[in-house]
């Protein structure tokens, strides 16, 4: 296990130098709307915020690779207690990421927001999206408790958008969702209309999902049991015709994928996950989920496993 | 010896922790715990109940296991929120440590 202390200095520093986890340019980061069809940038009704979740999660991987194969080696104990220990993980999330993240895991995640903001205009949402107004939203600093520096982001987060007058906001991850719409307010005193993407869609017509074999579901902590939303995707599957299976320990009781050790323990994090993917194994069934963290988690552990956002674009 | 602080439960309400007194020690939170570690998070409540603050201390990067998945505050009997403790705690140490 790394050192909490160092790993909290290395991301706050981080948040303050580039708004966002890593220390580069955001713009570097989130690349996705490039390839992205029919969205506008003004006007519209509600601001698309991704968080930047998706589009980190080939960075997360490739510096949790890294830290992983260290954990179990005979640097352990450097890491442990040694000056490394500050060393180690402030190489990989800086200079390491450039040689270290792979362009096919980029495009992978990249093409789960196209999915969604084409799921978005197909169902007439009134929405528009702006790169330089998709922020960080500081989540993993609330995980960490580095309150100081989740306030002073969000802070920075509500007054910008407050400023550009956006009143609505659509977010396509648990995490993000549940830092606008029940942090927020609570810390920063904006408040603003948060739903999550999938809770406008409206699928015309009853399709071609009939005869396929079920999907399980594996539903994020945050969106199961803090926000209550595991109906969501469930009635989306079903009005597409989608047959879907529930596993051992879903909706409010889901089991957690063990994602959020990752940026403290790779070890304790394959430890969670294997005891997830036994329960979902146990089902026989394709599993589909709808948070980047979870996805990244499961496909790790070789799972057959695709995002909400994908599947339904496909049906559609 | 363990010095204990009395009023350790007050002053950890200034880190968002006002629930610690209604624990009961079940230990419902532990047993659901996907981390299945030392009977955490019941443990670390009990450590607050009793102002037992060097002991948070001295086991302070234990909290940083927890993943905020929320099960032990889904099934805790008393409302007394674990998952939001465990968080309380970790900004009550991330202050110390800044202070430092
Ligand atoms: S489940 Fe609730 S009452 Fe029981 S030990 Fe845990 S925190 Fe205390
Ligand atoms: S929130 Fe933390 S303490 Fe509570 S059940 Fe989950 S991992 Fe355990």
């Amino acid at each position: 296990m790394y050192n909490p202390r160092d790993i909290i200095n290395l991301i706050s520093a981080h948040v303050r130098k580039s708004r966002n986890p890593f220390g580069i340019p955001s713009s570097q980061i989130n690349t996705w709307w490039r390839e992205a069809p029919g969205f506008t940038r003004r006007p519209g009704d509600a601001l698309l915020v991704t968080g930047l979740m998706y589009q980190s999660i080939p960075y997360i991987e490739a510096t949790t690779r890294y830290l992983e194969r260290l954990e179990g080696s005979r640097w352990a104990d450097y890491l442990r207690f040694g000056r490394l220990s500050r060393y180690i993980p402030s190489f990989v999330v800086g200079r390491g990421f450039a040689c270290l993240t792979s362009k096919a895991s980029m495009q992978q995640f990249n093409r789960i927001l196209v999915s969604i903001c084409r799921l978005l205009t197909q169902s007439s949402v009134d929405f528009f999206y702006h790169p330089e107004m998709d922020f960080y939203s500081g989540i993993l600093l609330y995980d960490l408790g580095d309150q100081e520096g989740f306030v002073e982001h969000a802070k920075f987060v509500a007054r910008t958008l407050k400023l550009h007058g956006v009143k609505k906001i659509i977010t396509v991850d648990p995490h993000t969702t549940y830092a606008l719409k029940e942090l927020y307010p609570k810390y920063t005193g904006v408040s603003f209309e948060v739903q999550p993407y999938f809770a406008l869609l409206r699928p015309h017509q009853v399709s071609r999902g009939n005869g396929r074999p079920p999907v399980a579901i594996h539903d994020p902590c945050f969106y199961g049991r803090y926000l209550k939303v595991s109906e969501g995707p469930r009635q989306l599957l079903s009005g597409l015709g989608l047959s879907y299976t529930e596993v051992r320990n879903c909706g409010e009781f889901t089991s957690c994928c063990g994602g959020p050790a990752e940026s403290v323990s790779p070890a304790l994090n394959r430890e969670i996950l294997d005891r997830r993917v036994a329960e979902l194994k146990a089902s026989g069934a394709p599993v589909v989920t709808f948070c980047p963290i979870c996805l990244a988690n499961l496909l790790k552990a070789g799972l057959p496993v695709e995002d909400l956002a994908s599947l339904l674009d496909r049906s559609w | 010896m363990a010095l204990v602080n009395p009023d350790f439960a007050e002053e950890l309400k200034a880190f968002g922790v006002d629930t610690a007194l209604e624990c009961f020690n079940c230990g419902t939170c532990a047993a659901i715990c996907p981390l299945i570690f030392e009977h955490f998070p019941r443990k670390m409540i009990r450590y607050v109940q009793v102002g037992a603050t060097e002991k948070i201390l001295q086991q302070a990067q234990e909290l940083w296991r927890c993943l905020h998945c929320g099960l032990c505050t889904q099934t805790c009997p008393r409302q007394a929120n674990p998952a939001e403790l465990i968080l309380g705690l970790r900004r009550y140490v991330v202050a110390r440590w800044r202070r430092a």
